[in-house]
């Protein structure tokens, strides 16, 4: 941290906080909130005279509590820069410090929060995770009995540089505790709580455990686990090492901590799983293993920064395994226990890569997009006619669609994700995909259903997941009806109802309209504008009275093969259960109310070209000579 | 016989649908009552695992399907959320309707003597108490209380309640047996009725 500082090229701006994120990948303008410290950075040379005479003493922080600050202090020893800070809410304004820092004179109460507007390229998150607090969890008596503590209140009392420089006591009684148990996923692994695994605690006990065996040999050290994970390079060695030095491994998940009130000594009672029967141990101080959580203000700075969070709370990656790293905002990437909880080899090796991957953009002078971006046809957009409209800049999850009645809605093509929702949300057509045309899309569905199309299972399949599903459903050999006929768009959003009814003019059996899983969405909200109109499109077709399970919506994992093809085999039911007849009968019946909703579709522009030049193809198709040519 | 899996069973039973859900971290049974103070076999995560690995004979037989009370203890303490009271009364449900009987000795109504006030199908905890009209040597067709075993947990509720002591636990928790323990604690030198 001091080399970072002292790098010409890096500013280091601490007590700052990010306000506002606009703009996009190589042209952010952030503002931040330089937050007044009361000590002027140029001034102060960190000799914390002003700390010894403050006669306000509050809980430190950064100690967990257990020892006392000043109300003008600094975080911690290595704090950088070394800048004292004025708590405010502490301060008993006795001017005390500006006596003691004399001719100095850095101290000055009449500063201000500074707002400051910086051109950003590339952002990289770090933000970190924050502890799961286990006094919810009654049963094992946290802040209710003294000796039991969480394991980073150890850490601080076996800091050298911590409350009782290194000398690790018995909060009770201030004696060496002899018996010692660690207990781990307090919190985590746990459906009451948090049902994650917290990754470094298996291996952040045993560390624990090992260097207070190191320090005294004497000490009797057990570990109370559900189970023990250590699955890198080197990490079972360690455990290996661990237990040979005589740490107790116990694996049960203790249902209680006991307290003896004269000794304050601690009963756990646990089922040993090996032995088969539940055992009660005696320990002089218990530390607890909490889990790894979100920090609390991490839905706020999701907010900020424009980027969706998975299940859990953390922010969520472009792509699990590919993209690790990405978030879905170009130029926004993350390192560190803020994407998921991780140990250090883990965060530093992702923290180089974010560098690196952000310096990608540093020294680009343009940047490569997906092709798929959206386009504004500005003459049939009715808002450059003056009408008040703005549906498109609703629908975009990325803010990509610059709207001002009066002009023509243009879309910031670096913000453009290509999911498409405008393009099928603009109810004047007045918007299209490059690669993704209704020209494009309207004449794949003529081809699919060219024969037959009333035994023609229509599926509509986002490109990340229900397609990836159709895939899996495929390569795992998962049985399903061959008269499905797929087409693939990037997201639900794009799922135009013209596609639906024009699907249903031309006589289609049923239709399939699928997508993520509303939190696996890679255009994060994409999903939403898609289901909305999925549950619009239910209800028309409700009142139509078609018959139910020819139109059905699903939402489909890439991971879900087999309820792609368990969806599809129902709606193959659905068909066969209904005489062709009938069923031919009610396309009949329904046609016109297709063709009413359809009116627009010719003026599309391509759209009337492209239908001609695949009557052309489908004839050819349908024409057994010209197709064995 | 059908073709379903033991784990099916119980898993189709109300409660038992997050049976597989355990990954045995044993909190359950150190949590539990039964097992501290009355039977050091009790052990509701074996169960569950007997349950799973299609072990009926094994499940059937054990303690843990007979003794639970359903006190609830475990159900707050589980991290995975199993409602195991639920699934242990799914097996003992499965293992009656296979005919096997309960190894505890439930209650029994003497017959000549009840009057089917009712008052003991009020405060039983388990409804395994019903009237009803059934022929009795000497008496004839008139109701009386019935005890179904199966669902019994021999708690001991209703023999305190009847008032013509004519239903109650026999053996060692009669009215005569626990009279005699109070007598024996109040005079401990050996004292008798």
């Amino acid at each position: 941290m001091v080399d970072a500082a002292r790098q010409p090229l890096i500013e280091v701006k601490t007590y700052t906080e990010v306000e506002k994120v606009e703009g996009f990948v190589g042209n952010f303008k952030v503002t931040l909130r330089e937050k007044s410290k009361y000590v002027r950075a140029d001034r102060c040379n960190g000799c914390g005279d002003c700390a010894k005479v403050c006669p306000v003493e509050i809980p430190n922080y950064f100690e967990m509590n257990l020892a006392p600050r000043k109300a003008i202090y600094i975080p911690m020893s290595q704090s950088v820069p070394l800048i004292y800070t004025v708590d405010l809410d502490a301060c008993i304004h006795c001017y005390k410090c500006v006596e003691a820092c004399g001719a100095l004179q850095a101290i000055d109460f009449s500063m201000q929060d500074k707002i400051v507007e910086e051109d950003i390229g590339a952002i990289v998150v770090a933000t970190g995770f924050s502890h799961f607090d286990p006094t919810p969890m009654e049963e094992y008596g946290y802040n209710r009995y003294p000796n039991v503590i969480t394991a980073i209140e150890m850490e601080r009392l076996n800091n050298s540089a911590g409350p009782t420089s290194g000398r690790l006591i018995r909060p009770s009684d201030g004696k060496v505790p002899q018996k010692l148990a660690f207990i781990n996923c307090v919190g985590s692994r746990d459906k009451r709580f948090n049902p994650g695994c917290s990754n470094f605690c298996c291996m952040y006990s045993i560390k624990n455990a090992v260097l207070l065996k190191q320090m005294n040999p004497n000490v009797d050290i057990s570990i109370y686990y559900i189970d023990i994970r250590t699955p890198s390079k080197g990490y079972e060695e360690f455990y290996d090492r661990a237990r040979s030095m005589g740490i107790h491994f116990i694996q049960g998940r203790p249902a209680m901590i006991t307290e003896d009130p004269q000794t304050h000594n601690l009963f756990i009672q646990s089922e040993d799983i090996a032995l088969g029967r539940v055992v009660e141990h005696e320990y002089d101080m218990v530390m607890l293993n909490q889990a790894a959580i979100p920090q609390p203000d991490q839905e706020k700075m999701s907010s900020v920064l424009n980027v969706a969070r998975s299940p859990g709370g953390w922010y969520m990656e472009y792509h699990p395994k590919l993209r690790p790293l990405d978030s879905p905002t170009d130029g926004i990437f993350f390192a560190g226990a803020c994407q998921g909880p991780k140990d250090i080899p883990a965060s530093v090796a992702q923290g180089s890569a974010a560098a690196s991957r952000a310096s990608r953009v540093l020294h680009s002078d343009s940047w490569q997009i997906e092709p798929t971006v959206a386009v504004v046809w500005s003459d049939r957009c009715v808002s450059a006619q003056g009408k008040p409209c703005g549906i498109c800049e609703r629908s975009c999850p990325y803010g990509a669609i610059d709207y001002q009645q009066g002009r023509a809605a243009e879309v910031i093509t670096a913000k453009c994700h290509g999911c498409g929702g405008c393009v099928a949300e603009c109810p004047h057509d007045a918007i299209t995909q490059l690669h993704y045309t209704d020209a494009q899309i309207l004449a794949q569905i003529r081809t699919l259903l060219a024969e037959e199309p009333h035994k023609k299972i229509l599926a509509f399949r986002c490109h990340w997941c229900s397609y990836g599903g159709a895939d899996l459903a495929g390569t795992s050999h998962f049985e399903y009806t061959s008269n499905e006929r797929g087409l693939k768009v990037m997201c639900s959003a794009r799922m135009d109802t013209d596609f639906i009814y024009e699907a249903y003019r031309l006589g289609a059996g049923a239709v399939l309209y699928s997508g993520c899983h509303p939190q696996d969405c890679h255009y994060i909200t994409g999903q939403v504008v898609g289901a909305k109109r999925a549950k619009r499109l239910e209800t028309i077709f409700e009142r139509m009275k078609m018959t139910p399970g020819r139109f059905r919506v699903e939402w489909i994992s890439a991971a879900e093969g087999d309820k792609y093809a368990h969806v599809l085999n129902e709606m193959q039911a659905t068909l066969d259960a209904m005489p062709e007849e009938e069923l031919l009968a009610e396309i009949d019946r329904l046609r016109p109310e297709m063709e009413k909703r359809l009116g627009r579709l010719g003026t599309i522009p391509g759209v009337g070209p492209a239908l001609d030049y695949t009557q052309g193809i489908i004839e050819a198709m349908l024409s057994k000579e010209v197709a064995v040519k | 016989m059908n073709n379903t899996t033991f784990a099916e069973e119980v898993k189709a039973l109300p409660g038992g649908e997050s049976l597989e859900m355990c990954y045995s971290c044993g909190t359950c049974t150190s949590q539990c009552m039964v097992q501290l103070k009355q039977e050091p076999e009790y052990n509701p995560r074996r169960l569950l695992r007997l349950v799973m690995m299609e072990m009926r004979a094994e499940a059937y037989t054990n303690p843990t399907t007979w003794l639970c009370s359903a006190c609830d203890l475990c159900y707050p303490a589980c991290p995975q959320q199993i409602h195991i009271s639920s699934v242990i009364t799914a097996v003992k449900q499965i293992a009656s309707q296979n005919g096997i009987k309960t190894p505890l000795a439930t209650s029994v109504v003497n017959q000549q003597t009840c009057v089917a006030c009712g008052l003991c199908v009020e405060v039983c905890p388990y409804d395994a108490i019903s009237l009803q009209v059934i022929k009795v040597p000497y008496r004839g067709a008139v109701p009386v209380a019935v005890v179904e075993s199966s669902l019994c947990m021999a708690c001991g509720l209703c023999g305190a309640a009847c008032r013509s002591n004519s239903i109650g636990i026999p053996e060692e928790y009669s009215d005569l047996d626990v009279i005699e323990d109070i007598w024996s604690w109040l005079r401990p030198e050996g004292a008798s009725l």
